[in-house]
């Protein structure tokens, strides 16, 4: 469970907190609870802080106010970083930037290795975690050779080696191709649907978050609103004064209600839209 | 006046044995002011295409000629190129000016451009990318926000009054604001100075929005080339390329196989809720104002 | 595509050369360099040269690539041939022009110089044409671990050569992008002089060493996310093992440096 209790995030804090002037928080007072195999999707604009809170859940940022606790483990507390760390696995936005090394499976050893694993679990875990992400017939392959979408899914198997409870996508979407993408997403729904991963999607796609159990919405370093994906859709007008939108398919809907049909209850996919529309013809 | 391409192919690594072709005996042309979309998996050959209508990459057979001059000979190519603008995915990352002014500024001066000329381009360039000249001329590059930094780029690029302006997925990773302000950009482009868009992208919903026309690339080939409806009738086709379909498409496909006579150019949300609003005011009158 | 050039030059293969241990392979190397220079007489090449083919042969690598590899140290062995032939003068003088003098001592010295030149080229090269550079950097690591009680940071360098290597595929295509986007915006890179071409590389320097500090910043994030702190507590997924080949591939170099240095004792005293 992580437990982000009231924090604050100023980039400046350290540097300057004499200044005359103290930048605005990326995050203000921000509060949220994350069960055990929920998905949670936090959306929001650029700049909105959601990028900020999902590096402090694995103690990468550590908030200026406020507290970060991880299945009971407080992110400030230096000797338990190791522990958060490998429970919360990250997964960041540029699939580049993330792989270390210049064969696929020595890459997916990576956090095995920092962890003290000894090499013939190393070997069994890398099996694993190729396997899980599809991935196993390029394990000899160089990085560099791959796509972004199969990058991404080495660095999840980066991350599945480490036997993390949590997985956090940082924006994991945002650089890949529509194809790309699905095999993302596909590949973290089974993982928690089968193994009961915890997922946390930091994401300004608002269709990537019509299947999640839980939406966050951001704004201005704030906590906008929160729901199911079908209590946050329901508010559209709210979402776009904040510059976001409702999926295509929630927007038709609402003008179709808007043009006098009966719908008293938004779809959240292209399906639910689809049979709330024969229903009424 | 136009971009015409002829039967152009381009094979990487020609000589080798791992030659590929990337892209694969492509005619088209662009016109001004009309909004091409180009669309296509990744490893299509987009790239590679876009990168020959202002004469990065030679043809390996076939021709490119832009307004009448051939991209193959160098010293046309130079006169061509400056007709044509290229904005590359990301183009943030070729910022590299002490300030804004200067970089935006860089573009027109390697074009000749006396200092007055170069000055009123920047500032055209500028606010039509909606930067404040007096809040971003002087601030460094560096210090912009994501979506300021790209429009900074794009502002690089528009400074040197192209007349077609190709663009290599100008909206990645932006959030649906950012999103909405480059589209705006280009379509003020087209309606202001009839500046033709040639556009690399993935999102299907933009797409519908705002092409006039959309070119579909496979291993190489234009497998189509027709109004964006049109395309995306196919929705088998472009769903087997690993491309998405808009949800409205989506929608009234799904209709359709439930039996809903949805008519095959309902395509678009615009279209979709018309026809949802008139078959249920016609079927039963459930509207109830 | 800059995308597909191979690092270094391994040549892939599944000989017994390829599967020696790289620890091996980098002490046969240093040992291959000393050798070279034991040589005092021409003759005493000859079994150097023989080793140098029994490599080549048993490690199945085309010929093309060993000269291939030469081919950068070309001028270097024309100067060198030229500057010993003309300038060294010892023995019988065979040839006199104004201040050139070609002696027998000179040809002699020359072609001295140009095979141990071309032995150690080609010894080094054997060495990287065999071993993955992945192999490379980990038996580098081992080999130097050791001095790690003495504070040198072994692991260190040895993470930095990997990462090195995994980013250049990455940053080189990354140049080609960039250099492609400025000159669409009309930077021009091939006229003018020295000065002017100089500043014309602003452009894409700059932006390189942006985007480059934003890699290392961002890489830096992911691998402290993995849990990496260093060398210290940390396991290898592959363990290098010493095989009954490595100790015939090292008895063989001893017995050749062995022989090389008696031998010229014996009959050149």
């Amino acid at each position: 469970m992580i437990e982000i209790k009231n924090i604050t995030y100023r980039y400046d804090a350290e540097t300057d907190s004499e200044g005359p002037s103290p930048s605005a928080p990326a995050v203000d007072g921000l509060s949220l609870t994350i069960n055990d195999g929920e998905t949670v999707c936090i959306v929001g604009h650029n700049g909105s802080g959601k990028s900020t809170v999902a590096k402090h859940i694995n103690g990468l940022l550590l908030p200026t106010e406020g507290d970060v606790i991880v299945d009971g483990m407080n992110t400030r507390d230096e000797s338990s970083l190791l522990e958060i760390r490998k429970r919360v696995g990250m997964v960041f936005q540029n699939p580049d930037n993330q792989i270390v090394t210049t064969v696929v499976e020595e890459d997916v050893g990576f956090g095995p290795e920092n962890l003290g694993v000894p090499s013939e679990a190393i070997w069994e875990r890398v099996d694993e975690a190729l396997e899980l992400v599809g991935m196993t017939e390029y394990r000899k392959s160089a990085p560099h050779m791959l796509s972004g979408g199969q990058k991404q899914r080495i660095a999840i198997a980066g991350m599945l080696a480490m036997h993390p409870k949590m997985l956090v996508l940082d924006e994991a979407t945002a650089m890949l191709d529509p194809a790309g993408r699905k095999e993302v997403l596909s590949i973290v729904r089974r993982l928690n649907k089968e193994r009961g991963m915890t997922v946390i999607m930091i994401t300004q796609y608002m269709e990537e978050a019509s299947e999640c159990d839980r939406m966050a919405v951001m704004s201005g370093g704030k906590l906008f609103m929160q729901g199911t994906p079908s209590e946050v859709f329901a508010r559209g007008d709210e979402l776009r004064s904040i510059g976001l939108d409702v999926p295509a398919a929630v927007r038709v809907c609402e003008r179709l209600r808007a043009g006098g049909l009966d719908i008293p209850r938004l779809p959240v996919t292209v399906e639910e839209a689809a049979e709330t529309i024969c229903r009424l013809l | 006046m136009s971009i015409v391409v002829k039967n152009l192919s381009h094979t990487y690594m020609e000589k080798s044995k791992i030659a590929v072709k990337a892209v694969d005996d492509v005619s088209l042309t662009v016109e001004p002011g009309e909004f091409l979309c180009i669309i296509g998996h990744t490893g299509s050959g987009k790239s590679t295409l876009i990168q020959h209508f202002n004469g990065l990459m030679q043809p390996t057979s076939g021709s490119v000629t832009v307004d009448g001059y051939d991209m193959a000979d160098k010293k046309q190519r130079k006169l061509g190129r400056e007709l044509v603008g290229m904005v590359f995915q990301y183009p943030e990352y070729q910022l590299f000016e002490e300030t804004v002014y200067k970089d935006v500024a860089f573009g027109p001066t390697n074009m000749g451009l006396d200092a007055e000329a170069v000055k009123n381009a920047v500032f055209e360039a500028m606010e039509r990318v909606g930067l404040a000249i007096d809040k971003f001329c002087e601030k460094s590059p560096f210090d912009l926000s994501g979506g300021e930094k790209r429009r900074a780029a794009l502002a690089g690029i528009i400074a040197m009054q192209p007349k077609y302006l190709v663009l290599d997925e100008p909206m990645a990773g932006l959030d649906p604001m950012g999103r909405a302000e480059i589209l705006g950009v280009l379509e003020s482009l087209r309606r202001e100075k009839n500046t033709a868009v040639i556009m690399i992208s993935h999102s299907m919903d933009d797409i519908m929005r705002h092409a006039t026309r959309v070119a579909v690339l496979e291993k190489g080939r234009l497998i189509r080339l027709g109004e964006p409806r049109e395309i995306f009738k196919e929705t088998k086709l472009i769903r087997e390329m690993g491309l998405d379909i808009p949800q409205s498409a989506q929608i009234a496909e799904l209709l359709r196989k439930k039996g809903v006579a949805v008519p095959p150019e309902v395509v678009a949300e615009d279209e979709l809720v018309e026809f949802v609003l008139a078959a249920a005011g016609r079927n039963n009158g459930r509207i109830n104002g | 595509m800059v995308k597909d050039i191979t690092l270094g030059q391994y040549f892939p293969g599944n000989s017994p050369i390829h599967r020696l241990d790289p620890r091996t392979k980098l002490l046969l190397a240093l040992a291959f360099i000393v050798l070279t220079f034991l040589v005092k007489e021409l003759v005493m090449f000859v079994p150097v040269i023989l080793f140098v083919g029994a490599v080549v042969f048993i490690a199945r690598l085309p010929l093309s690539y060993l000269l291939k590899s030469l081919k950068p140290m070309r001028f270097l062995i024309i100067l060198m041939l030229l500057f010993n032939l003309f300038f060294v003068s010892s023995g019988r003088v065979l040839f006199e022009w104004k201040f050139i003098k070609l002696t027998t001592g000179g040809i002699e010295q020359s072609i001295f110089i140009v095979l141990r030149l071309l032995l150690l080229v080609s010894g080094t090269s054997l060495l990287t044409l065999t071993t993955t550079p992945v192999a490379l950097t980990d038996g580098l690591e081992r080999m130097l671990s050791p001095l790690a009680k003495i504070g040198f940071p072994a692991h260190d360098m040895a993470m930095m050569m990997t990462i090195a290597l995994r980013f250049i595929p990455t940053l080189l295509e990354e140049t080609e992008r960039i250099i492609k986007a400025q000159t669409a915006r009309g930077a021009d890179f091939e006229s003018g002089n020295i000065i002017k071409r100089a500043r014309c590389m602003i452009p894409i320097l700059v932006p390189l060493f942006v985007s480059s500090f934003r890699r290392a910043d961002e890489l830096a994030i992911a691998m402290e996310s993995r849990c990496y702190h260093g060398g210290e507590g940390r396991t290898k997924m592959k363990v290098l093992k010493y095989s009954v080949s490595d100790l015939i591939a090292v008895l063989i170099m001893a017995a050749l440096i062995a022989g090389t240095v008696v031998l010229q004792g014996v009959l050149f005293a």
